[in-house]
């Protein structure tokens, strides 16, 4: 048993455990840290690739808030020549499921990113759909319902990589564009991304307007994946807010079938020992044999 | 880098809102000067990054001052009670022998300079130290090492001289072989332009997320060819040579 009790399903992609390393708080997951068990992550999510490299936004780009954290990185990136060629080598060395977090603003340079992307040995491409300005639209790809069905099935067409699709939580109604997230083909959801925060630096005086994110976005990303189960057949990565085992059976109970762990480990380096620790004990102690039978345990689909 | 749980030994003030903090080096790996720490605040969402000011086989220093609440929960906390410690964390300084050499401090930005200077103390270099502050309680006389050079100002001429620890130093610059610096940016934006003629590393500080080169919030803009790229001050840095940083 142990071990076998956190193997976890994403449609075709089979994981060790459903603890993944989100996107953009991880890197490239290539720095050393001593104190990680890496073998007790499912897959790691990499900062998201675009085909130039992007220099990212000027300072401040972080700023802490009342239980959480506001960024505006602004996807700094090497770009996908130098992600393949001197990234993706190290990563492969350190990590079972790989999946890579792309974006790009034109349907051009989309499409180059993924011919190059798709030529590679990777598990998943997460689509990172809150990229504004997509071909001049002034919303995010996932404020957009047709926009988001739209540029999934261009990505579809060209790859026979598994699509996830990372949706924004800045929508009236979170379901219509999970829905028109399965119908262009998505694979897998993402839910959610960082929430739309703002703050003040006094010091510098500037405003910081960027990505909310930690425990206090724990409420939003909850219901959103509670919402989104009911409404769509494709699993989803439950992302937002999760610093402790707790958080993340959370998010499993309401139909998660991952974990996407983000600037909560910042806060807690131990957390993925954490999780993975407290969802053993916790299916062991309340005599589940494995973490499908908790799956969606307090939702229903509709 | 390591996380650990660490024994406080000591958390005295040194100077209107400033501490020393010593704490148990429960570390397996080394530190070395430049090194910061990164310290859990209960509460706080991010934890706070602190150059490490001294240490030994038994203990962990660093110098803080209270400015916000994360800093003032620290300085609250008793002799006995642990803290979550990470590290450590960033690169370090460069070090030498046999060299003239000048350690430029302002403010808290001391802190560093402090383990620096002992270290090159070992490796026989000659080390003349010029360290200004607000008034004399500011310049942590008590906690400064032994049979060093100094050079003090305070800005009110409470010791040493009164002004600028930048104009002081400015007169005797040619002499030196090697510059180190920390503390305000616009103490370290001046002494970098004498980057041309003498080799000069400096400390920076950021607001930082992870403080493991993850997130790329604390970046600086560094010179490479003929551009620039942001690098990280958790990770390439927290000590850069002068010639490299580009002031915004």
């Amino acid at each position: 048993m142990g071990i076998k009790m956190l193997k976890t399903k994403l449609g075709k992609i089979e994981l060790d455990t459903p603890i993944i390393m989100a996107s953009g708080t991880f890197g490239y997951g290539i720095e050393r840290i001593d104190f990680i068990d890496y073998k007790k992550i499912g897959a790691i999510v990499t900062k998201t690739i675009t085909f130039y490299p992007c220099e990212g936004n000027p300072q401040p780009r972080i700023y802490e808030t009342y239980s959480g954290m506001i960024n505006r990185i602004g996807l700094q990136n090497p770009g996908v020549f130098c992600f393949v060629k001197n990234i993706l080598p190290l990563i492969r060395k350190k990590y079972k499921k790989i999946f890579v977090s792309i974006t790009e603003k034109t349907e051009k340079e989309l499409l180059k990113l993924i011919k190059i992307i798709s030529k590679e040995k990777i598990d998943a491409i997460e689509l990172n759909l809150s990229c504004p300005n997509f071909e001049r639209n002034k919303r995010m790809i996932s404020q957009d319902p047709d926009l988001t069905y739209r540029v999934i099935k261009i990505v579809k067409n060209e790859t026979d990589i598994p699509i996830i699709a990372k949706i924004s939580p800045n929508v009236t109604d979170i379901k219509e564009i999970a829905i028109a997230s399965e119908k262009g083909g998505a694979d897998i959801l993402s839910l959610i991304n960082t929430v739309k925060g703002l703050r003040i630096d006094f010091k510098k005086m500037k405003v910081i307007d960027g990505g909310l994110s930690g425990p206090c976005i724990k409420p939003i990303g909850l219901k959103c994946v509670y919402d989104v189960y009911k409404v769509i057949n494709i699993p989803i990565i439950g992302i937002g807010g999760i610093v402790n085992g707790l958080d993340a059976l959370e998010y499993i109970m309401v139909g998660a079938s991952a974990v996407g762990i983000g600037s909560g480990f910042f806060n807690n380096p131990h957390i993925i020992e954490d999780v993975y620790f407290s969802l053993k004990k916790y299916l062991k102690e309340n005599k589940y044999k494995d973490i499908e039978q908790i799956r969606g345990l307090l939702n229903e689909k509709n | 880098m390591e996380i650990k749980i660490c024994r406080i030994k000591k958390n005295e003030v040194v100077g209107n809102l400033h501490y020393l903090m010593e704490f148990e080096n429960n570390f397996k790996e080394s530190f070395s000067p430049g090194n910061f720490v990164y310290i859990k605040i209960e509460n706080n969402f991010l934890r706070r990054p602190f150059s490490v000011s001294g240490f030994s086989k038994n203990s962990l220093k660093i110098i803080y001052k209270i400015v916000g609440e994360g800093t003032e929960k620290l300085s609250k906390k008793e002799k006995g009670e642990c803290v979550d410690v990470l590290g450590p964390c960033g690169n370090s300084f460069p070090l030498f022998e046999n060299k003239k050499i000048a350690i430029i401090g302002g403010g808290t930005g001391i802190a560093p300079l402090i383990f620096l200077c002992e270290r090159l103390k070992k490796y026989k270099n000659e080390i003349d130290f010029f360290f200004g502050a607000k008034n004399k309680e500011l310049l942590f006389l008590s906690i400064l090492p032994p049979n060093i050079n100094y050079i003090f100002t305070t800005e009110d001429g409470s010791f040493g001289k009164r002004g600028n620890i930048f104009d002081v130093f400015y007169k005797f610059k040619d002499i030196y072989e090697v510059i180190y610096a920390s503390g305000p940016e616009e103490l370290l934006k001046k002494i970098s332009k004498l980057s041309d003629k003498i080799p000069i590393y400096l400390s920076l500080e950021n607001y930082m997320g992870c403080g493991m080169g993850l997130c790329y919030g604390c970046v600086v803009k560094v010179k490479v060819n003929n551009g620039w790229i942001y690098k990280r001050v958790c990770k390439e840095g927290p000590v850069f040579s002068g010639k490299e940083i580009i002031w915004e």
